[in-house]
């Protein structure tokens, strides 16, 4: 059963007397611990793509199912309930709050989220970060970062994780680490995951790769 | 709360910074409030602190004490009356010295009324011969009990039976004179300047009618300090709005990627309202606080030339308009917050 399916995805911007339109007809579909990735040069349109899915945005037609119900058009106070509770974002440069300790960070979600809070240290101390606990984001380098917003992701428990650009700030290996985590947890977890990115380096550690090219989106490697 | 608490912590600095300049400005509110009041104490205090409700004065007199002229007739007019709610009320502004020191002379203001009327001072009513009641701010310029001053102008003396509260009429200590001790200081003692009523009435025609708070506001000087200092009131509130709302704002507009991201993560945006108008108003309320706590030390430490008068209604009140006016800006500086947009946390750049 797919976690996330995007049915005949349309969305269009006005630019100046024209309408621009950035997404032609897209559907796409992820199922339970798969990890997806879409590539795509830059201006193809792969972070509205994602900002559809994550319910920061809605299309101007189509369908957006996660969990087979319809997303596309609820109201924004619906959408914020559905970003808390059902999807973990990882973002391009962590985007930690920097007056938050390491596990402050993933307390506060559990503080505002209504579901039964996992222990938010050990999921900490399973990525490897025991001795940054008490850290301030600041003192981490960015893979550390980028680990604690990926544990932020899972730690409400979500059903789809969103990752922008995890590796973009980061050297080559550290990149492939952060996704060797994320692909870890979301086949352990048995999540659904997509993944929009630049780097070709870390296919290989994706099960499905989507290609999107001026608003159109295909399937260039199966399961 | 929880992201408040956690914030406040983490940039000590920015929002002691801050802290301090709400608490500066509440402290000169405070300050100035406390002088405006002092003032008026100073100003009207043997007036304010009466029973008496109305002043009857001469019709024309245009609310000024010393500008009525009342006769025995229109005493008992009122007497007749009003029996023991009415009392007679003669205000003279004269100079007194020390009885050996004729270089040290001293302003002040006689109240001279019937010793048994319900204008008199309790302590006034065993007051014989020539012993007198003053004012207790006659004691900041050396006089003490039993001591003998004279009447600069007739030369008379009279000595200081012991003090009462700190009563003043146009910044001169007041003191009281039983209509036969003013006889020999005032030549027209038959007459006098008004008579007090503890009832509230409307009108007269043949006499002027005035309330004692308008009566007060005529006392010469006392209109003009009070409405320059609470014009400065005005707007020192006025100023702190906008400074605050710009403070306030611009620290906000520090934090709009992070809100963003925290609006991305699911939070709402009733969250993050409540998180910043807690922090302003916790910041605020820590502020007032302090302020309180120093202008209390002032208020004790103040010299009594300096007059200073604060109660605690005064007080309270000052701080809870000032929070008022700091929730106030903090919900000026929110608009941008609400305009947010999660979109922004995707993308990085772009």
């Amino acid at each position: 059963m797919s976690v996330l399916e995007l049915q005949n995805i349309i969305k269009n911007y006005p630019d100046g007397q024209n309408v621009n339109e950035v997404l032609k007809n897209v559907s796409f579909h992820v199922e339970q611990g798969e990890f997806a990735a879409i590539i795509g040069p830059s201006g193809a349109g792969k972070s509205t793509l994602l900002t559809i899915m994550g319910a920061l945005l809605s299309p101007s037609s189509g369908t957006v199912l996660l969990n087979n119900q319809d997303i596309s058009h609820l109201s924004k106070k619906k959408q914020t309930e559905i970003r808390l509770n059902q999807i973990g974002f990882i973002f391009q440069n962590s985007d930690l709050i920097p007056y938050l300790k390491i596990t402050e960070q993933l307390q506060f979600i559990q503080k505002i989220s209504a579901k039964e809070p996992l222990n938010a240290k050990k999921l900490l101390q399973q990525l490897g970060l025991d001795h940054r606990l008490n850290s301030y984001p600041n003192a981490l380098s960015g893979g550390e970062k980028q680990r604690v917003a990926i544990a932020r992701a899972f730690i409400n428990q979500p059903d789809l994780i969103l990752a922008d650009e995890p590796t973009a700030s980061l050297d080559s290996k550290r990149g492939r680490e952060v996704v060797k985590i994320i692909q870890k947890n979301v086949h352990q977890q048995n999540k659904a995951a997509v993944m929009v990115t630049h780097d070709e380096r870390v296919l290989d550690l994706v099960d499905t790769i989507w290609q999107i090219e001026d608003g159109k989106l295909k399937k260039i490697k199966n399961h | 709360m929880y992201l408040t608490l956690k914030e406040l912590r983490h940039d000590k600095l920015k929002f002691s910074a801050l802290g301090l300049i709400i608490f500066l400005i509440v402290f000169l509110v405070l300050f100035i409030t406390g002088l405006a009041n002092g003032l008026a104490n100073d100003s009207g205090s043997a007036i304010k602190e009466t029973p008496a409700k109305t002043f009857i004065l001469q019709k024309g007199s245009q609310a000024r004490l010393n500008r009525s002229n009342l006769t025995e007739q229109d005493w008992q007019k009122f007497h007749s009356q009003y029996h023991n709610d009415a009392a007679k009320l003669s205000v003279a502004q004269m100079t007194i010295q020390k009885a050996n020191n004729a270089d040290k002379k001293t302003d002040i203001t006689y109240f001279i009324l019937d010793r048994s009327s319900f204008l008199a001072p309790t302590a006034l009513k065993s007051q014989t011969d020539n012993h007198v009641y003053v004012s207790r701010k006659l004691e900041a310029e050396g006089y003490k009990k039993d001591d003998i001053f004279k009447d600069s102008s007739s030369g008379n003396t009279f000595k200081i039976a012991g003090f009462v509260n700190n009563e003043s009429y146009s910044h001169a200590p007041v003191i009281y004179l039983n209509t036969h001790q003013a006889q020999n200081i005032l030549p027209t003692s038959k007459q006098f300047n008004a008579i007090a009523l503890k009832q509230k009435l409307a009108k007269n025609s043949k006499y002027q009618v005035i309330s004692q708070q308008t009566l007060i506001n005529n006392i010469p000087g006392y209109s003009t300090e009070q409405s320059s200092l609470y014009l400065m009131i005005g707007f020192l509130y006025l100023i702190s709005l906008f400074v605050l709302a710009v403070f306030f704002y611009i620290i906000n507009l520090q934090k709009i990627s992070d809100f963003g991201t925290l609006k991305a993560l699911g939070t709402k945006t009733s969250y993050l309202v409540q998180h910043v108008l807690t922090e302003m108003g916790l910041l605020s309320g820590i502020a007032i606080l302090i302020s309180f706590g120093i202008t209390y030390l002032i208020k004790i430490k103040m010299p009594a030339s300096m007059p200073f008068s604060l109660t605690l209604p005064t007080l309270l009140a000052t701080g809870l308009l000032f929070l008022f006016i700091a929730l106030l800006s903090a919900l000026l500086s929110l608009i941008k917050v609400l305009k947010i947009d999660p979109i922004n946390a995707i993308g990085g750049n772009n």
